[in-house]
């Protein structure tokens, strides 16, 4: 993992490590260019130790836009350059991803016709594409090469090119897309053959990736683990590495998947790849590899030469020096939960990560790292992540910490969020804010209620970090009816009855998020499970994750009950009265216990009686981890009267 | 008759203040999404321009900001900094060139936000989350309230700086202050909650704020919720007595209204052609009554005779038309010079402008290509006549011969049938959908106007082509229906959406529409054949039917008629074979099929490319060739006429 790998025609490029920070969506730029933002994020990978750094896949023709802040080639010189001279400070080599999305793209932009090999709409935008003529071919060629000409002359190293997912190349390789007569469809490999000569010869001796989709999950039609070692038979002689990665249209989420998908899902399928390669071409691994010991692992045993480590550098930057400086229990773990990496949404959110909020924002957000002028005594009050960060920052900067919790446990609201199916890793960075906190010095008072006498008693400053409380319930309750919180529903469900009666539960979800879906998959094994949504989607909110449709795959492969535009009126001891938010129509939904997984409240009684004092996370206004974590860093920073 | 005449009111001066309207027509406030880092751009310069040098009486911008823990979406104008400043006086100095006055919209959206982009809680009333963003607010504080007071006036005071004639607060659809003033979403019990009277006192502040930082010189308005259309909210009765409180500071000088919340109720507040015009009327009527300010009038006004009635009959005292001038920047100036006829008529089709607001693209228009491209050059006129020929009368043969007539060419349109219009003719014979098929009736006038001739029954091949010899050929024969691959040929009782629309079969019983479009397409049709008496079940492969709706906002009410006429919507099922009288259906997230009677499956599915007289010509070496619309890949009307104009400007 630490050792270095060289690249390229003749092993002149070395990356000084075996990670790779992988090309991804950032939202970072500027219209359709590279930005100073960008070049601080990648700088940042880099000073953390990354081998190599590709960057956010461009477009190498004006045809193809598929999201707003897309970068396009023929406006990336010079964000290139200085990609290229800041990672190259540190050692790290910098190649440029370049790629078309076809029909997988968006004509809301250029406002011009999809194209694609043959006119199969994409499943999510059913929109129609052009089927390409042969002069759009010839310039999709020709793009690939001038993207790749002036990748390498503005200083990057090389180029990937993206036959992974949204991608054109793949497109032209696959039955699902591919049905042309002619012969870009007698042979699906041709355009990729074509494509791979002219980048490989553009590139004028520089380093060639190639980002391969090898399994497209459709096997009637898709590109199979079979076909893809065919495919790569003839393409790998253009290649000096290969990313081996899955998913087509129709698993779009499969191919950066959150945690309901086990990591490292791909290392068989990359050691195919990598047995079947000659020795040259180096292999990379791809798939939810997170971990430091799966990562070496996948090494070790031969399943590649280098890994892919994208999210678990958003979330900790500096994996790779953490590991070298033999404390790879440092490293900030990432749980998989795509909730703010994943920015393909045409709110063009900016890349982030729940538990490093500073990642996308390194050219605006005070860095955490100093010593403070004037160390004092800290009390935190409530142990969740936004109380933790708190503790965790300024114990870093020199402050004398003191963290107080009722619960046994620190980690607040995300404790119980873990316990949600399919949310088990969210438990990962609770215990690494605490296990950090221990490190530092941090002292614990756990099983504690503080009252307003100790806050009095305390010398020093204080961070209010309790967390939220229920929420108001804004439908009619007769006597009887057994009601629980979600949160209550989680924190019990450790129990073998899971302290619920028996009988059918009916979940009310207004949030549309990941609590109320994780709770009837919890449920649905055991018991006759509904779910309530005012939408027309089932966790409606899940789309920006990529959860949504698989979501809504798996409630309805566990055989829980949809009850979509309902809105929760009334709970009677043995039903769940509902109304179609647009009609008023009324139905009844037979319920021995009704979970409300709808907003909650501040718990902010403490403050209250204390308002001066600074709080963070819940206690302000109850949202999620990410501005937990942001608001308890800011407030620690705030100590020292840094502000963000 | 003269258009004086004609219109009694509409064209008659108006006093708001300081600020004299040559007429009643105002291009109020909306979204645009043309603003870039925060600041106004050349594009907005260009835009408003337009509309004033169309003859709009008064123009009201968008909203800018007032404080940055408001930043619900990502092209908002930061109006709280200073830098704005310049951009303000661009778009001033603009409106003013034609004598138009201009007004600043500004405002706080309060708890309908989030803080994806401000990265900070937002701020409300009460810690209520917005039933569309779903985060909970931060209950603001006495000193919090007092920035944002305070952000007001200071932000007043850059639109001041900034040329502006005067303010609009917005207070109705997405504000802070509707936030306060709502018992839904107020449940404070301090000096700022409780009675409509403290409800109303950050409402109050402000106004007396704004006044003192712009002075007696500016004209200052105020934007009403009148009926909020969710459960426990406002009504017309306080939006009226709030109104009274307005004009009693003596600070005020005109009333705008609206209705309906953004983030619940959209669908009421940018109606589409599914809601009756002059539907929200009943506020500025009530509220008229009580104060003596001059009121604002809004609701789907897209023909000037419509807002001359409105006028007469004493419901306001102006009218807002905004889609009416996104379609057509003319508006006022024609029905003014007595061309009413020659107005390109808003389809209130939300498509290509409320429609790409919600995705946070830059504001357009369906039928016009202009909109949003105000700042980019006009192509220069032919400097020869060139002979055009366009095969074609849909909505992109017809906007390639206005563009190309436009640029001073000689244009001929062949047309295989007996009428214009291609699909959208089709489309607009569902009677909810008849407001659709002013697209071409748009097209065609536009068309006499420029002298363009068209032929109908005119079939065209590749040899007619190369016998006419025109300079230019432009292809625009749309699409054709394509049958699925699970309906066998023999299977009479699957048919096409086209199929049923142009009356060739008239299915009856129990009916499948199948969407795999996700648009009007399965929906439109499944109620025109249930109010004849069919039993309609839509199917879907997706999770939702009519996917799309949501985004014209036509599916609320598509549900609700839904319901009324007991159309079933069945999602996640894809159509996997046909029997004599049943269809079988798959249920995709699980693998089990099941089947179910059917007399009649009707298909709305991807159409194929009518694309073989294109691809003859160009085999044949045809110079000029080009093609626009559907016969490069169907979809929908708004890239048929952007193709069209770009293929006719191409000459």
């Amino acid at each position: 993992m630490l050792g270095p790998l060289p690249l390229g025609t003749a092993g002149e490029a070395r990356a000084p490590s075996r990670v790779m920070f992988g090309p991804h969506e950032t939202n970072l730029g500027r219209r359709r260019a590279f930005s100073d933002r960008h070049v601080a994020y990648y700088a940042r990978r880099a000073a953390g130790g990354a081998g190599i750094v590709v960057t956010e896949t461009a477009s190498v023709h004006p045809s193809d836009w598929p999201y707003e802040r897309a970068p396009l080639a023929a406006a990336s010189a010079a964000g290139w350059a200085s990609i290229a001279q800041a990672c190259h400070a540190e050692g790290t080599l910098a190649l440029a991803s370049i790629g078309h999305a076809g029909g997988q793209g968006s004509s809301a932009y250029s406002q011009q016709p999809l194209l694609a090999p043959s006119r199969v709409p994409d499943v999510t935008t059913r929109e129609a594409p052009k089927a390409m003529e042969a002069d759009d071919i010839d310039a999709a060629v020709a793009g690939f090469g001038d993207a790749a000409r002036l990748a390498v002359s503005a200083g990057l190293d090389g180029v990937e090119v993206n036959a992974g997912q949204h991608s054109l190349v793949r497109q032209f390789l696959s039955g699902l897309t591919n049905q042309r007569q002619d012969g870009y469809g007698t042979d699906r490999l041709l355009f990729a053959l074509e494509v791979m000569q002219t980048v490989r010869d553009a590139a004028r001796g520089a380093v060639v990736g190639l980002r391969l989709c090898c399994d497209e999950l459709a096997p009637w039609a898709g590109i199979t683990p079979d076909a893809a070692l065919e495919i790569l038979t003839a393409l790998h002689p253009y290649a000096d590495y290969v990313v081996a990665v899955r998913g087509s249209i129709y698993s779009v989420s499969a191919t950066r998947p959150d945690g309901h998908t086990p990591p490292g899902f791909n290392l068989d399928l990359s050691r195919r790849v990598r047995d079947a390669l000659p020795g040259r071409v180096a292999v990379v691994a791809q798939g939810s590899i997170v971990e430091v010991d799966m990562a070496q692992r996948t090494l070790e045993s031969g399943a590649a030469d280098a890994v892919e480590m994208t999210r678990a550098q958003i979330a900790d930057p500096d994996l790779v020096r953490k590991v070298r400086a033999g404390a790879p229990a440092t490293v900030r773990p990432c749980v998989l939960c795509n909730q703010t990496c994943q920015v393909r949404d045409p709110r063009n959110p900016v890349v982030s990560c729940i538990g490093e909020p500073a990642s996308g924002h390194e050219t605006e957000d005070v860095p955490v790292s100093g010593t403070s002028p004037r160390p004092q005594r800290v009390l935190v009050v409530g142990g969740g992540p936004g109380g933790l960060e708190a503790a965790r920052t300024a114990a870093l900067r020199g402050h004398h910490v003191h963290v107080v919790d009722r619960a046994a446990q620190p980690g607040g609201a995300v404790r119980a969020a873990a316990a949600g199916a399919g949310r088990e890793r969210l438990a990962r960075i609770a215990d690494w804010l605490a296990s950090e906190c221990s490190r530092l010095g941090v002292e614990f008072d756990l099983g504690r209620e503080l009252g307003g006498k100790d806050i009095d008693a305390h010398d020093g400053a204080v961070i209010i970090c309790t967390g939220s409380a229920d929420g108001r319930r804004d439908y009619r309750v007769e006597p009887g009816a057994d009601i629980r919180t979600a949160r209550s529903v989680l924190e019990q469900a450790t129990r073998p009855d899971g302290g619920l009666p028996d009988g059918p539960a009916v979940i009310w979800d207004p949030v549309g998020g990941p609590i109320g879906i994780s709770v009837a998959e919890l449920l649905a094994p055991g018991r006759q499970v509904a779910l309530v949504t005012p939408d027309l989607i089932p966790g409606a909110q899940l789309a920006r994750s990529g959860d949504l449709a698989d979501a809504s795959t798996r409630l309805q492969q566990a055989g829980v009950a949809l009850h979509k535009r309902s809105r929760l009126v009334t709970v009677t001891p043995s039903a769940a009265v509902v109304e179609d938010v647009f009609t008023g129509e009324a139905a009844d939904i037979g319920a021995a216990v009704v979970i409300d997984a709808g907003h909650r409240l501040p718990e902010d009684s403490l403050w209250r009686a204390h308002p001066a004092l600074r709080r963070a996370g819940d206690a302000v206004a109850p949202r999620t981890m990410y501005e937990a974590v942001l608001e308890g860093r800011r407030a620690a920073l705030a100590l020292d009267g840094r502000a963000t | 008759m003269k258009a004086a005449g004609r219109y009694r009111y509409l064209f008659s001066p108006l006093r708001i203040g300081p600020v004299v309207l040559r007429n009643r027509i105002v291009f109020a406030a909306h979204l645009t999404n043309y603003a870039e880092d925060g600041h106004p751009t050349e594009q907005h310069a260009a835009y408003y321009e337009a509309r004033a040098r169309g003859g709009a009486g008064l123009i009201v911008t968008e909203e800018h900001s007032v404080h940055p823990t408001d930043w619900p979406y990502e092209k908002l104008i930061h109006g709280f900094d200073e830098s704005v400043i310049p951009g303000y006086q661009r778009i001033t100095a603009a409106v003013h060139r034609h004598g138009t006055p201009i007004l600043a919209q500004i405002n706080h959206n309060g708890g309908q936000a989030s803080g994806m982009y401000s990265r900070l809680p937002v701020w409300a009333a009460s810690p209520v989350a917005d039933p569309l963003f779903r985060e909970v607010a931060k209950e603001v504080d006495h000193a919090e309230i007092a920035e944002i007071v305070a952000g007001y006036a200071k932000t007043a005071g850059h639109c001041v700086q900034g040329g502006f004639d005067g303010i609009e607060l917005q207070c109705s659809h997405s504000s802070i202050v509707r936030g306060f003033l709502s018992p839904a979403t107020n449940l404070r019990d301090d000096e700022y909650g409780g009675d409509l009277q403290r409800r109303a006192r950050i409402l109050l502040e402000i106004v007396a704020a704004v006044r003192e930082a712009i002075g007696p010189g500016r004209a200052l308005g105020v934007r009403l919720c009148g009926d909020e259309l969710i459960n426990g909210g406002t009504t017309i009765d306080d939006a009226v007595e709030v109104a009274r409180m307005v004009e009693a500071t003596g600070h005020v000088d005109y009333i705008n209204t609206s209705i309906g919340v953004a983030t619940s109720t959209l669908y009421m507040i940018e109606a589409s052609m599914h809601i009756p015009p002059g539907y929200a009327l009943f506020i500025p009527s009530a509220i008229r009554k009580a104060v003596e300010l001059p009121v604002v009038g809004v609701g789907r006004f897209k023909d000037p005779l419509q807002a001359e009635r409105a006028l007469a009959e004493g419901h306001c005292d102006m009218i807002g038309v905004v889609r009416g001038q996104i379609a057509d920047a003319d508006f006022a100036a024609k029905a003014r010079s007595g061309h009413a006829d020659d107005i390109r008529l808003c389809l209130s089709c939300n498509q290509e402008c409320v429609g790409r607001m919600g995705l946070n693209r830059w504001l357009g228009c369906i039928e016009n290509p202009r909109t949003g491209r105000e700042s980019v050059p006009l192509p220069r006129p032919a400097r020869s006549r060139r002979k055009v020929m366009v095969v074609g009368a849909g909505p992109a043969g017809l906007q390639a011969a206005i563009a190309a007539a436009g640029c001073g060419h000689d244009v001929t349109v062949h047309e295989r049938a007996d009428t214009a219009g291609g699909q959208v003719r089709l489309a607009s014979t569902v009677p909810s959908r008849a407001e659709f098929g002013d697209l071409v009736r748009n097209q065609l006038a536009e068309c006499a106007r420029l002298r363009v001739t068209i032929r109908y029954g005119s079939d065209i091949d590749a040899a007619a082509v190369r016998a006419a010899a025109p300079d230019t050929v432009i292809v625009a024969t749309g699409a054709a229906a394509e049958r699925p691959y699970w309906a066998p040929p023999d299977a009479g009782q699957v048919v096409d959406i086209r199929q049923v629309l142009d009356g060739s079969v008239a299915p009856q019983g129990r009916v499948i529409v199948v969407d795999e479009i996700g648009f009007h397409h399965a929906t439109s049709v499944a109620e025109l054949l249930a109010d004849r008496g069919a039993q309609v079940e839509v199917v879907t492969p997706g999770m939702v039917v009519g996917q799309d709706l949501g985004i014209t906002l036509d599916m609320e009410n598509w549900c609700v008629r839904a319901a009324a006429k007991g159309i079933v919507q069945t999602t996640d099922c894809l159509v996997t074979g046909v029997g004599p009288g049943s269809v079988t259906l798959m249920h995709h997230p699980t693998g089990r099929t099941r089947q179910t009677d059917a007399d009649w499956v009707v298909c709305a599915v991807p159409a194929a490319p009518a694309e073989q007289l294109y691809l003859e010509l160009k085999a044949l070496g045809q110079p000029g060739v080009r093609r626009a619309g559907d016969c490069v890949a169907p979809r929908r009307a708004h890239a048929a006429v952007i193709e069209g104009q770009r293929a006719g400007e191409a000459l």
